[in-house]
Parts: C-alpha cells; sequence; structure tokens
C-alpha cells in the first residue's frame, strides 16, 4: 500500500473531469486557436465550372496505374485537389473496386520525394539542356518500361521504328508462364477467366486475390463464387498466399515442384476417374509416368491429397485449374482444364483489337534477363528506362549494375529516384498519374474492346514535371516519326486518336468518353484452337532436407514500387501482418531443426549472396523453403523505403531456356545461419492466443469441412 | 470489495505532474483571459426578434481592423445599394463554406460599373493577370469544427415559412452581425463554442459533441 491516495485510476478520474471541466469553462474564451482573425488566407475561383462548389468534391473519371491492372478510377477533386480515389463502377475490369495499392495513387501524387526538374550526371538542369543531349545521343534506343498498353504504347512502337532498338517490358511479378501455356494450349494468351462460374477453383502457385492478374476483378468474382452453392476453392502452393489463406484445401508443394503435382493430378484423373487427354498421346505418356508415389516423392504431397483434388474436381464441374508456379505447371493446367472440359465454360475466348497496336505489352522477367544478356553484350546503345527498376529487381548473378554500365546512354523518366535512376545519365521528372493523359487496356477482366482512359485529375503539383505521352510524342517527332507533325501535345494526339477509335470527333462524345472513363474499340472475339498435342514435362526439385529460398509478392508493396508509401509499409502484410520490416517465413518444425525462434536474425545464404532478416515461424510454408516477400531492402529509393533485406538479390537467376522458369518462380538452394541477435518482430495483432477468452468463435477442421458444399 | 483484488498501482511522479498541469492550466486560461480583455466579448442587449421563430443570439465581439488586399465595401454592396448575401455568397446555400464569390462575379458588373476608380482598377488588373485577390480571413473556426453555412440558411431561411430569400441579411446576421454596415469584414460575433452551444439551446440545435466535432 503506497502513501499517496492517488493511483493510476484515480489519476485518470480526476484528468478527465478536471478536462472536462475547463473545456467547458473555456467554451467562451476566444482563444488563439478559436479567434484567428487575418491569419489564413481565403482564395477565391477566378471564374469556376457551373458545377464547381467549394467544399463538394467533383467526382472525375481516370485510371489507376498502380500496377498492371489498369482499373478504371473516380477521383474526388475538391478545390482543385485530388483527395480520393474509388473504383469506377462503369469499367468492368473492376467494377466499382479498388485495391488498397490503388488507394495510395494519392499518395504517390503528392509525394514529398517526387522528383521536381531534369538532372543530367545529377545534376540540375532544364528541360532544354536534357532534350538537346537526349536528341544527340539516344539514336537507336531501347525501351525499358514495365507492362505498357494503348497509346503510350503505340507512341513507343512507333519512335523503336525508328531506330534498331527494342522493347523490354520488365515485371517480375506477372502471369507470363499462364500467358505462354494459354497460347500454346489454347491459341489465346489470354483467355477470359470465369471464377464466378467455377464451381471449384484450384490454384497453383498463382495468387489471384493478391497479385495475378487482376486481383479486383478475381476478388469480385470470387465473392460470388463463394455464393450459394457455394464453390470449393483449393490452392497448391509452397508458401501460402492470400489465395491459399482463403482456400478450403491447402496443400503444401516442394518448392519447384508444383509442376509434378499437376501432372500426378493429371495421373490420377486418367486412372481412377478416366479421363484422358484426347490426341495428346505426349501429355498422356506424361501423366502416365508422374506416378502418384513419384509425387509424393517429388513433392511431398501425398496420395491422398492429389484423390482429394481430383474428387473435389469431377464432383464440381464446371472446375478451373489456374496456374502460374512455373511454365510446365501452367501447360499442365491447361491439359487439365481441356480434360475437365473447363474450356468453353470457365475459360472462354478473349477478344483481339481491330487495332492491335493498344493491346498491353505484358511485363516478364524474360525481358529483365534478356535486358542484362544484351546490355553486356553491348548490343544496348541507349535506353529510356521508365515504370520499372531493374537494378532492384535484378538477382545478382544477372549483374545489372555492368549491364547498365555498357548501356551508352540511359535516360530515365521517373518519378521518384531509385536503384535505376541512380546510375541514369539523364533524368527526366515524371508527372504523376493523377496528372497525366493516356489510355490503358487492361490485360485481364475487362470486356471485348475496353479502353481505359487516363485523365488528369488536377493541375501539376510540380510545375516542371511532363508526362509520359508527352514526353514520348516529343522523342517520336524528333526522331521523325511520320503523322505526329501536327500534334502539339499529347492531349491532341489522345483526343484523335480516340476520337478516331470511335468515329466522331464531336465534342460532346469526347466529353462522354472522359466521363465514362473508357472507350471501346472495335474488336474481334478469337476462338481457341486447341486438339494439338501438347509435350508437358517438370523440373527437379530440390530434394528433400535441402531448404529453398523462395519469394512471394504481396498486395501493397508489390515488386518494391511501393515500398516508398508509408501507407503501404504500414499496411500489414497480408500473411505475417509484419509492417515496416522484411522477414523469413520458415516452418515450425524447420525452424525447431534449425534452432531458431521468432525474431531470430537469420542469415540466409544462397550461390548470388547473403541476406540478414527476422525469422517468423509459420505453418502455412512448407518445412523445406525459406519464403521472404518481396519488394523491400531498396538502397535508393526514399527515407520510407529504408528499411528490410531484397530476396530477389540473391534468387538464382533463370538460366538457359527463358520459358522455363520466371524469377518469382524459381526456388533457390539456401543454408540458414542464425546471428545470435533476436528482436521482436513488430506485427499487428502480434499475439494468436486469444487468452481463453473466445475473442473469435472457431470450430475445429473437421467439423467446418463437413459444412462445405462439395467438398 | 474482495481480499485478493489487486491493488492499483501507484503512479510514479504523480504529484509533479499534477503540479505541472494546473500551471500550464494558469498559464492557457491567463493568455485567454488576456485576449478577452483585447477583444471583449459584449454580452448585447435583447436584440428585435429578427428571425421568425428563432431565438437571435445575443452575443457580440470586438474584432480587429484586418487590412485586405482591395478595401471591398460591405456597407455600400449589401447595406445603402441592397444586394442580397447570397447574390455573391452564392455557395452558402448549398455547400458546407459559403465561399468568397469568384472574381468572374465582380467582373460581371465591374467590366462597366465604377471602372474609374482605383480598387476597381486593382481588381482588373488582378482578373487580366489571371490572379485572385489573396483575403486575409476574418471569420474562422477551427478545423475541429464542422459547420454547414447550408444546414443553418435551411433551418432559419429557407425551410421557415415566416422567411423569404430577401430576408437572407437577418439571418446571416445571426453569426456575422450586421455586415452591411462595415467595410471589407468585422468578426463581429465571438464564434467560441459557448456562443454555438447557447445559440443550439435555445433554437433546439442539436447537442451532440460529434454532430460538430468529426
Amino acid at each position: 500500500m503506497s502513501k499517496t491516495k492517488i493511483d493510476r485510476r484515480n489519476f485518470l478520474k480526476v484528468l478527465g473531469l478536471g478536462g472536462a471541466g475547463a473545456a467547458l469553462a473555456g467554451c467562451d474564451m476566444p482563444s488563439y486557436v478559436t479567434s484567428e482573425e487575418g491569419v489564413e488566407k481565403v482564395y477565391s475561383y477566378l471564374a469556376p465550372e457551373e458545377y464547381v462548389i467549394p467544399g463538394i468534391g467533383v467526382w472525375y473519371a481516370s485510371t489507376c496505374t498502380q500496377c498492371p491492372a489498369a482499373c478504371g478510377v473516380h477521383g474526388r477533386v475538391r478545390e482543385g485537389r485530388v483527395l480520393k480515389l474509388e473504383g469506377n463502377p462503369d469499367t468492368a475490369a473492376n467494377a466499382g473496386k479498388l485495391c488498397q495499392m490503388g488507394q495510395a495513387a494519392i499518395q504517390t501524387h503528392f509525394h514529398p520525394e517526387r522528383i521536381t526538374q531534369p538532372t543530367i550526371g545529377g545534376k540540375p538542369a532544364t528541360w532544354d539542356e536534357a532534350l538537346a543531349l537526349i536528341n544527340k545521343k539516344a539514336g537507336n534506343a531501347s525501351w525499358v518500361t514495365g507492362t505498357v498498353s494503348g497509346h503510350q504504347r503505340v507512341l513507343m512502337d512507333a519512335h523503336l521504328g525508328t531506330g534498331t532498338g527494342r522493347h523490354y517490358a520488365i515485371e517480375v511479378v506477372n502471369s507470363r508462364p499462364w500467358e505462354d501455356a494459354s497460347a500454346a494450349t489454347l491459341g489465346d494468351a489470354r483467355p477470359n477467366l470465369h471464377i464466378d462460374k467455377a464451381r471449384a477453383v484450384l490454384t497453383i502457385g498463382a495468387d489471384v486475390l493478391g497479385t495475378w492478374g487482376n486481383p479486383v476483378k478475381s476478388m469480385r468474382d470470387y465473392g460470388n463464387f463463394r455464393d450459394a452453392p457455394r464453390g470449393v476453392l483449393m490452392a497448391v502452393e509452397a508458401a501460402m498466399s492470400l489465395t491459399g489463406a482463403n482456400a478450403d484445401h491447402w496443400i503444401a508443394a516442394r518448392p519447384g515442384s508444383e509442376a509434378a503435382v499437376t501432372l500426378g493430378l493429371g495421373h490420377v484423373l486418367m486412372t481412377k476417374h478416366g479421363i484422358s487427354p484426347a490426341g495428346m498421346p505426349s501429355a498422356a505418356l506424361a501423366f502416365k509416368n508422374m506416378t502418384p508415389a513419384r509425387v509424393h516423392e517429388l513433392s511431398g504431397v501425398s496420395e491422398a491429397q492429389l484423390d482429394k483434388i481430383a474428387d473435389t474436381l469431377m464432383a464440381n464441374s464446371p472446375s478451373l485449374i489456374i496456374a502460374n508456379a512455373s511454365h510446365a505447371a501452367a501447360k499442365t493446367a491447361q491439359v487439365l482444364n481441356l480434360m475437365l472440359g473447363n474450356v468453353g465454360q470457365t475459360l472462354t475466348p478473349g477478344a483481339a483489337l481491330a487495332a492491335g497496336g493498344l493491346a498491353p505489352v505484358t511485363g516478364s522477367s524474360k525481358d529483365l534477363v534478356e535486358f542484362a544478356m544484351n546490355a553486356k553484350a553491348g548490343k544496348v546503345s541507349a535506353a529510356f528506362i521508365t515504370g520499372t527498376n531493374p537494378a532492384f529487381l535484378a538477382p545478382a548473378s544477372l549483374d545489372m549494375a555492368r549491364a547498365l554500365d555498357k548501356v551508352g546512354f540511359k535516360v530515365a523518366i521517373a518519378s521518384f529516384v531509385d536503384e535505376t535512376t541512380q546510375s541514369c545519365d539523364v533524368v527526366l521528372p515524371l508527372s504523376s498519374a493523377l496528372e497525366d493523359w493516356g489510355t490503358h487496356v487492361p490485360a485481364f477482366g475487362g470486356n471485348p474492346g475496353d479502353v481505359h482512359v487516363q485523365q488528369p485529375l488536377m493541375e501539376r503539383v510540380h510545375a516542371d514535371t511532363r508526362g509520359l505521352g508527352d514526353i514520348v510524342l516529343g522523342l517520336a517527332k524528333e526522331a521523325g516519326v511520320d503523322g505526329l507533325g501536327d500534334f502539339e501535345d499529347y492531349y491532341g494526339y489522345l483526343r484523335t486518336a480516340v476520337s478516331a477509335m470511335i468515329d466522331s470527333d464531336l465534342e460532346g462524345d469526347w466529353n462522354r468518353v472522359l466521363q465514362a472513363g473508357q472507350a471501346t474499340s472495335k474488336s474481334a472475339p478469337t476462338a481457341f484452337t486447341t486438339g494439338g498435342d501438347v509435350a508437358l514435362g517438370y523440373s527437379e526439385a530440390v530434394k528433400s532436407g535441402g531448404l529453398s529460398l523462395i519469394t512471394a509478392a504481396r498486395q501493397g508493396i508489390y515488386d518494391g514500387r511501393h515500398a516508398n508509401l508509408p501507407w503501404m509499409q504500414e499496411a500489414p502484410d497480408q500473411i505475417s501482418k509484419a509492417v515496416w520490416d522484411s522477414w523469413a517465413e520458415i516452418n515450425p518444425k524447420t525452424a525447431a531443426g534449425l534452432g531458431v525462434k521468432d525474431g531470430d536474425y537469420v542469415t540466409l545464404s544462397t550461390a548470388g549472396g547473403t541476406v540478414t532478416t527476422r525469422v517468423f515461424t509459420y505453418k502455412g510454408v512448407h518445412p523445406d523453403a525459406v519464403c521472404v516477400p518481396m519488394g523491400r531492402g531498396h538502397t535508393n529509393y526514399g527515407q520510407y523505403a529504408d528499411n528490410g533485406v531484397n530476396p530477389l538479390s540473391i534468387l538464382n537467376a533463370p538460366s538457359g531456356d527463358m520459358t522455363a522458369s520466371e524469377i518469382i518462380g524459381s526456388a533457390t538452394p539456401v543454408t540458414l545461419s542464425a546471428t545470435g541477435d533476436n528482436r521482436h518482430l513488430i506485427r499487428l495483432m502480434d499475439i494468436d492466443s486469444q487468452h481463453g477468452r473466445k475473442l473469435v468463435a472457431t470450430i475445429p477442421a473437421t467439423q467446418f469441412d463437413r459444412n462445405q458444399g462439395g467438398a | 470489495m474482495s481480499a485478493d483484488r489487486p491493488q492499483h498501482k501507484p503512479f510514479p511522479w504523480i504529484r509533479s505532474i499534477m503540479v505541472t498541469a494546473v500551471l500550464g492550466a494558469l498559464i492557457v486560461i491567463g493568455a485567454q483571459v488576456f485576449e478577452q480583455q483585447l477583444h471583449p466579448v459584449q454580452p448585447g442587449e435583447a436584440p428585435a426578434p429578427r428571425v421568425p421563430g428563432a431565438n437571435f443570439p445575443a452575443d457580440t465581439f470586438d474584432g480587429k481592423d484586418v487590412p485586405q488586399p482591395i478595401n471591398y465595401s460591405h456597407k455600400l454592396h449589401a447595406g445603402d445599394l441592397g444586394i442580397n448575401c447570397l447574390y455573391c455568397h452564392t455557395y452558402a446555400r448549398r455547400s458546407k463554406v459559403a465561399g468568397i464569390p469568384p472574381t468572374a462575379k465582380c467582373m460581371g458588373c465591374h467590366t462597366v460599373v465604377g471602372t474609374d476608380k482605383p480598387e476597381i482598377e486593382k481588381l482588373t488588373a488582378m482578373w487580366s493577370k489571371g490572379e485572385s485577390p489573396a483575403w486575409n480571413k476574418v471569420n474562422d473556426t477551427p478545423d475541429f469544427v464542422h459547420f454547414s453555412h447550408e444546414r443553418h440558411l435551411q433551418k432559419f431561411l429557407l425551410n421557415n415559412k415566416d422567411m423569404s430569400i430577401e430576408n437572407a441579411p437577418d439571418v446571416c446576421a445571426m453569426c456575422h452581425g450586421d455586415m452591411n454596415q462595415v467595410g471589407v469584414a468585422k468578426k463581429m460575433k465571438p464564434l467560441t463554442m459557448g456562443f454555438c452551444i447557447r445559440c443550439h439551446e435555445a433554437n433546439q440545435g442539436p447537442a451532440d459533441c460529434t454532430r460538430c466535432h468529426k
């Protein structure tokens, strides 16, 4: 018992009562806060539009460019500033929804670290000086970009047509295995997916609800898919993704063995359920050879698990298998879709735009590797780099620093200083997406012929920045591309081009396009070409017992492009709920075997180098895998991105046959050693225990299964 | 109270914290009293019933004379010429803010009226340069107060069957005083929370904290 009567509880009481009393007494006191006179300035509009009312927002349509999905957005503009984004309900690709990365476009736009003026060799310069230097030295330049589409792509193609450079579209987080497999088996790289029409969905290394394809569209379809009769979701992957976390059945496969599991599924479907790939003897042979025993040996997936997947797929038709773990897995999955009769039901032909030049050039890590190889061989004389960060994304084995060094003349067109811009000769300050004009064709989820229109939602925050379209148009004009001489700026070009697309140059029709945020281009439905034989294969995964390093993209930081946004750093990771740092997801069994626990710093060593980060033990990762999500560990991306480690840097670059694998699917042998340090990993909802209070009602997994339709 | 209930832990440094808090409170209140002496809130006499169905707030406030970029006169425009408040402050009935009229509205008249006067010449020069005057804000509520002009005009003017739109100045005067008697602008009502609360009590306005502090 202490001498004083005031304990914490009494202190709070006194504080509360005293505070309330002071507030009441102070109500009539005009203080410095309540009686400001002549302190703030208030400006009127000069001549506002009729519908502009101060204090009331006006919503304008535009297009999100935070990831390659190109969702339509509505932006709330008040007193000349854009304050909030929401999904555009009229664009089919996202149907009124927007993900957290799209919401954070506001933060990208108002970011304090934006590049505000051109630099030459790191020193401030004027646009005239920078463009003069570019016109002198950037002949035969290549374009190094992320995914591009629409009229920006048309102009880039036109600019490339004047020289010998080529286009490298780099995305480490991509759907390339799926696209290549679809092209090879169905003759259509991007068939329409109908998750909502499927009764069972199996994903194999494709985080459809997180980062694959258009996750916003997938999440909407997933909502309908789960309506009665409830569809069954299954996921095969080495480390749990957002999709895996939502799945009824989550099957952990050894990293790199996903193709073997997919083949084994074909084996079970052939032998147990009597369906076979008609007219595909090679595929049938590959299925036959991949016995469940072999699958178990390669992947750790048991025969019972394979049976369960096969039974569920057979009992719930139509189903849909989406694979992106590797090219081999994706190709096998498409053969399974054909066998199961899903093609034509949950997979339907896409559409080809009449103006093919508008179609998206989707990025891949194949282009990253090819850019590094060609640059090191001295085949890239000059490069314009925009919308991608090869110096950060490339594994150390590609030696991107040397590759960039070998490029004669490099121009970065960027909003932020990053690892790539720091090695560029000229940096041109790019307008934010909310200040720029453009058109975008969504690669996934749009209706046939959908062209999303991007329009500025406010004046430029930094007067000396320029839009991407304006810069490319200027370069193309300078390079002597025919027919561009009449256009003073990209707006003029875009308006003429869109008018031609909609067969009307009336002001009213153009305004309708801007209001809707989209225009419809003429398009023709494609037809599937199936029936040819398909050779299937798999690559040997690392043997049991050896650890493999894998990485994962998470919505938020994504491939690292949003690591400079505090909102995305602060938004907890979907799996670990960690914030502001990296971590290594390790199965508790593996951790026990290695003698490490949560928060222990471990050094991960691969052939490509080492990184040191903290352990996060988690059952949703295969015992042979160590998963370090990508995107953190920047060395030069501003104050907010200065945390974590970059697992991409120590992954093996895909070697040899580039169709075999993508960086995101590659598993790299790794060894772990504890450094001896331990520090608590900061996570939302830090403790998993409910302290016996039943805060969240739970039922055993066995009981849960019985409640599921069809499972 | 059961014996096994744990004792609350004594809070260390409690006395020094409380002494500091009291000293701080005294300083704040002292500063406010000082401020009040500079610009006293006058109790005011019972005003004439200018707005039917409403209790007109009595408090007044003697605000500073704030210099402005253009020496506009409310007395001339709203008083002598009888232009309705809502003609220029057209946003007041549509939005939470009344808004300063767009320069285009001033120029609607002043391209032909009074073009030889020096203040109009200043305005015309700004207009031709595409600039708007940087007025110094006189009536200001803190950012944590949500006040809607639209809502108040609806209650006292637009939905008040005994009032017509010509009576707008009487409603505006509830919080702004008789602006048709002053130059550019002067704060004539205290606009403190006490002022708001008294009027809300007299006129059955909402009393929830969150209606204004949201």
